[in-house]
């Protein structure tokens, strides 16, 4: 008796639901409000707008800046947890020695050496040239923490290290909230806005564009490659 | 690439991400698991591609297939390969 009665109940919220569902444009069509509005706009005018060529790069960084703010945000919340979570690894020096003596392929370690100037030179290009092509802060910042871990393994820990001083790498890993936080404020006192950016593909676009893809470039790489090495610190 | 040459990639990449999504569940040793779901991540980052998103492949590609199986890995390594 119950059971037949939440079968009705059930099948009595089911009916306007489906209805609902089959009253929505089709999956993927073209007259789905998403595409008829927005998406319009980003493209035809997303460039003389947004002031970056590629119109990903626009629409991350300054059409949804805030969404973007907000993830590099919990990027760098991700960090910080993580090493006050795994926190308390004493005499840090030996371990380092007693990880690169590990014994590895010296192919890969020839090869790992041969490329690491390519890789790192790639992730910049990747950086640079977010606002024009494929890629951006994030892109080139994963595939420099990428190259960061494989020398940690093939090379050795101390000389990846080296490439991100302990002096100022709180200020690295906080880099993506602070690039936004900086022109954020400039974009308070340009147009009034918190991360408001002036019309057009104006130099102070660019640098403002530029600045936050360096920060989320090198806020990415700094955690990612923190985050693995304070998983291989022993706890 | 034609029209039906695409449709057919794409049909043979879902299948292929279905039977690494599933290899990755069923899988008891945690090790292969992680490398197959970087498979999976592989797979998914040719479909981000061919769907007209390079900047989400690329992201794919660095994070999924890389970033996440060193971590996968590194946790493995701190805990049991087996999965009880």
């Amino acid at each position: 008796m119950k059971r037949a009665l939440v079968i009705v109940l059930l099948a009595i919220v089911a009916m306007p639901l489906l209805a609902a569902m089959a009253a929505m444009p089709r999956f993927g069509s073209a007259e789905q409000p998403a595409y008829t509005h927005v998406a319009k706009r980003y493209l035809e005018r997303g460039v003389e707008e947004a002031g970056a060529e590629n119109v990903v790069t626009g629409v991350i960084l300054n059409y949804r800046g805030f969404d973007t703010n907000g993830e590099v945000t919990v990027i760098f919340t991700a960090c910080a947890a993580v090493i006050a979570v795994l926190a308390g690894s004493r005499n840090r020096q030996d371990q380092r020695e007693a990880a690169s003596s590990v014994p590895e392929s010296l192919v890969v370690r020839y090869v790992v050496r041969l490329l690491a100037p390519f890789i790192a030179l790639f992730a910049l290009y990747v950086v640079l040239f977010g606002e024009v092509s494929p890629g951006g802060g994030f892109q080139g910042g994963t595939v420099f923490g990428a190259l960061l871990i494989v020398m940690t393994v093939a090379v050795s820990r101390n000389q990846a290290e080296r490439l991100l001083p302990l002096r100022i790498r709180p200020w690295l890993q906080i880099a993506g909230p602070l690039s936004f936080l900086a022109v954020g404020t400039a974009g308070v006192v340009l147009t009034g806005w918190y991360l408001g950016f002036p019309q057009g593909a104006t130099a102070a676009t660019r640098l403002m564009l530029m600045v936050l893809e360096f920060g989320i470039g090198v806020g990415g790489a700094t955690v990612i490659a923190s985050i693995f090495w304070r998983l291989g610190d022993e706890a | 690439m034609t029209l039906e040459m695409s449709r057919l990639f794409d049909a043979g990449l879902m299948v292929l991400l279905v039977l690494c999504a599933l290899a990755v569940v069923r899988t008891k040793d945690l090790l292969a698991a992680s490398i197959v779901f970087s498979a999976y991540s592989l797979v998914m980052c040719l479909v981000w591609d061919h769907r007209g998103a390079p900047d989400v492949a690329m992201t794919e590609a660095a994070v999924g297939a890389g970033v996440t199986t060193v971590l996968f890995l590194s946790a493995i390594s701190k805990t049991v390969r087996k999965e009880k």
